[in-house]
């Protein structure tokens, strides 16, 4: 991949308290990880590897002691519109419409009034909203509130788009129409994405580049190239691309090792 | 497209309908009341020195306001527009108290809410003074105040202000996480996930604690009216039970509930459709 490191991640190591037995949580060991530019990278591992972790400490949500982190060259110290995150859970304000929901970030930037409400309507058209600009949230389905939620962070223009399971809350039909739409944003935008899935097939169809993640203490286990173009990337073809599929069961094969290895545990 | 507005009609029928008896179900036990009233009023149960006629206790309206020169002089808290004068003294220190009590009692609520050390100072204290009931700090108050406005504003104050408090507290620590990392990832400050989220999230909340407030303060005011005030409804109630002026009484009683109602339904209500209703966070059966 061509291009600068957007985010680099080096020797980052994490430790937390149990919040019940309060016994040291080894989260991530040895984490070193670059994202270029308009690139998307996936990370997928067993659930408690640690890959929430990982993204809350990019995201600047949870401070780190071991290793280094930085955006576009600069340490993360806390959350910053540099860094937009895409919730797994609706996070967008069920008082704000649609609309101010999308122009949040440019609000908290006093960007003007009136750049505001243009760059708003170009994500509402771009995320497919047109016409509920001027619904609260409660007003829509799941599948359009993480549109919503999509919307706002790019609205926001971040270096970096964090997304942690943006997917996983929806039901299976929606799923495969976001992921589609979310392909044909990044074609749009050339946003550069950090990705959070435990679907193995997500990560495989939407990420340039998946990283698969060991069990508990999260270890960078292996990366995938995985080598298909964006136009190529729709469900209706993607089922019969060789490449897909052999990615696909080659990361399902090196997931599953860590979920067996950990029913032994 | 018959059969569309056959369904909406239908629809509006049935909503219109459940009104209808939802009101008349509410009523029955007031006109019961009333029907016996006027019946005691006919066989004379009791003297009406104990229950006065209704015609007396609306005749009090008039005879109360006899000496009062017209509406501009009611307003004006002419000497002789008792009644007036009453009503205006007790709603005054309601708003009054409300206007200080609640935005003060929201601020501390939201520091409290989303700050452990705060709210480790504040809250024991408050729980200390919600036990106490109001009224219990009267003799306190005429110590320290005197009779008069400010005994009956330090009642009503320590009533609202640890209402709203809690409610507020207690709202900010429902607010979803998310909703907050949400904001912060965006460029939002301290201030901002306040004014955007914790706010708006605590609503809820701060509008069942206005409620509370509202009636739990209103009665702390008749009480400290009629033993540390100088004026207003309890007052009201006490000097025409003294005198022996029971239609007063009862006018006194029934313009509690009215004006306590009114509150509800003119401020309230409103406050509640243009907030939490329209964001969704209420459900509500239709």
């Amino acid at each position: 991949m061509s291009g600068e490191a957007k985010l680099i991640i080096q020797d980052l190591c994490h430790h937390y308290p149990d919040e019940y037995t309060g016994q040291s949580v080894h989260a991530l060991e040895g984490i070193n990880l670059q994202v270029y530019e308009n690139e998307f990278v996936a990370i997928v591992g067993p659930s408690g590897c640690g890959k929430t972790t990982l993204l809350n400490i990019v995201a600047g949500l949870l401070p780190y002691r071991e290793g280094r982190a930085m955006v576009d060259g600069v340490e993360i110290r806390g959350p910053g519109p540099d860094r937009g995150v895409v919730f797994q859970e609706h996070a967008i304000l069920p008082w704000r419409t649609v609309a101010r929901n999308i122009g949040h970030g440019l609000e908290l930037q006093r960007v003007p009034k009136e750049e505001t409400r243009r760059r708003v309507q170009e994500y509402i058209d771009l995320v497919g909203l047109t016409g509920f600009e001027n619904r609260y949230p409660h007003e829509l389905s799941g599948g359009m509130k993480q549109r919503v939620a999509v919307a706002r962070t790019l609205c926001a223009d971040p270096v970096i788009m964090l997304m942690d399971e943006p997917f996983a809350a929806v039901d299976a039909q929606t799923r495969i129409t976001l992921q589609d739409e979310l392909n044909r944003i990044v074609m749009a935008t050339h946003k550069t994405i950090l990705f959070i899935t435990h679907s193995v097939e997500e990560a495989a169809f939407l990420g340039d580049r998946c990283i698969v993640f060991s069990r508990r203490p999260g270890r960078i286990k292996t990366e995938i190239k995985i080598d298909i173009p964006r136009e190529q990337r729709v469900w209706k073809e993607m089922g019969t691309n060789p490449k897909f599929t052999e990615a696909r069961d080659q990361i399902l094969h090196l997931v599953r090792q860590e979920v067996t290895s950990d029913d032994e545990h | 497209m018959t059969a569309i507005s056959e369904f909406s009609i239908a629809i509006q029928r049935r909503v219109g309908r459940q009104r209808l008896r939802r009101g008349i179900l509410g009523s029955i036990p007031f006109i019961f009341i009333i029907f016996l009233w006027e019946l005691n009023t006919y066989f004379v149960w009791y003297e009406p020195i104990e229950i006065p006629p209704i015609a007396d206790v609306w005749g009090a309206i008039f005879f109360m306001q006899s000496d009062c020169p017209g509406l501009v002089a009611a307003f004006q808290l002419h000497n002789d527009c008792q009644l007036s004068n009453n009503i205006m003294s007790s709603v005054g220190r309601v708003i009054l108290a409300a206007v200080v009590g609640i935005p003060f009692g929201i601020a501390f609520g939201i520091l409290a809410g989303i700050n452990r050390t705060i709210s480790g100072y504040l809250e024991p204290v408050g729980i200390f003074m919600n036990s106490v009931s109001g009224i219990a700090w009267i003799p306190l108050a005429i110590v320290w105040f005197g009779v008069g406005w400010e005994t009956t504003l330090f009642i009503m104050l320590n009533t609202i202000f640890w209402l709203i408090f809690f409610n507020t507290m207690m709202g900010v620590r429902a607010v979803p996480k998310v909703l907050v990392h949400g904001v912060q990832t965006l460029g939002g400050s301290r201030f901002d996930t306040i004014w955007n989220v914790y706010l708006p999230g605590a609503m809820p909340s701060i509008i069942t604690g206005m409620r509370m407030s509202l009636a739990f303060g209103w009665r702390a005011l008749i009480a400290a009216e009629m033993i540390g005030g100088d004026s207003g409804l309890g007052f009201m109630i006490f000097v025409s039970a003294v005198e022996f002026k029971t239609e007063e009484v009862f006018l006194g009683v029934i313009l509690i509930s009215l004006i306590y109602l009114m509150s509800d339904r003119w401020l309230l209500v409103p406050l509640e459709k243009w907030t939490i209703e329209r964001w969704g966070l209420v459900w509500k059966p239709t």
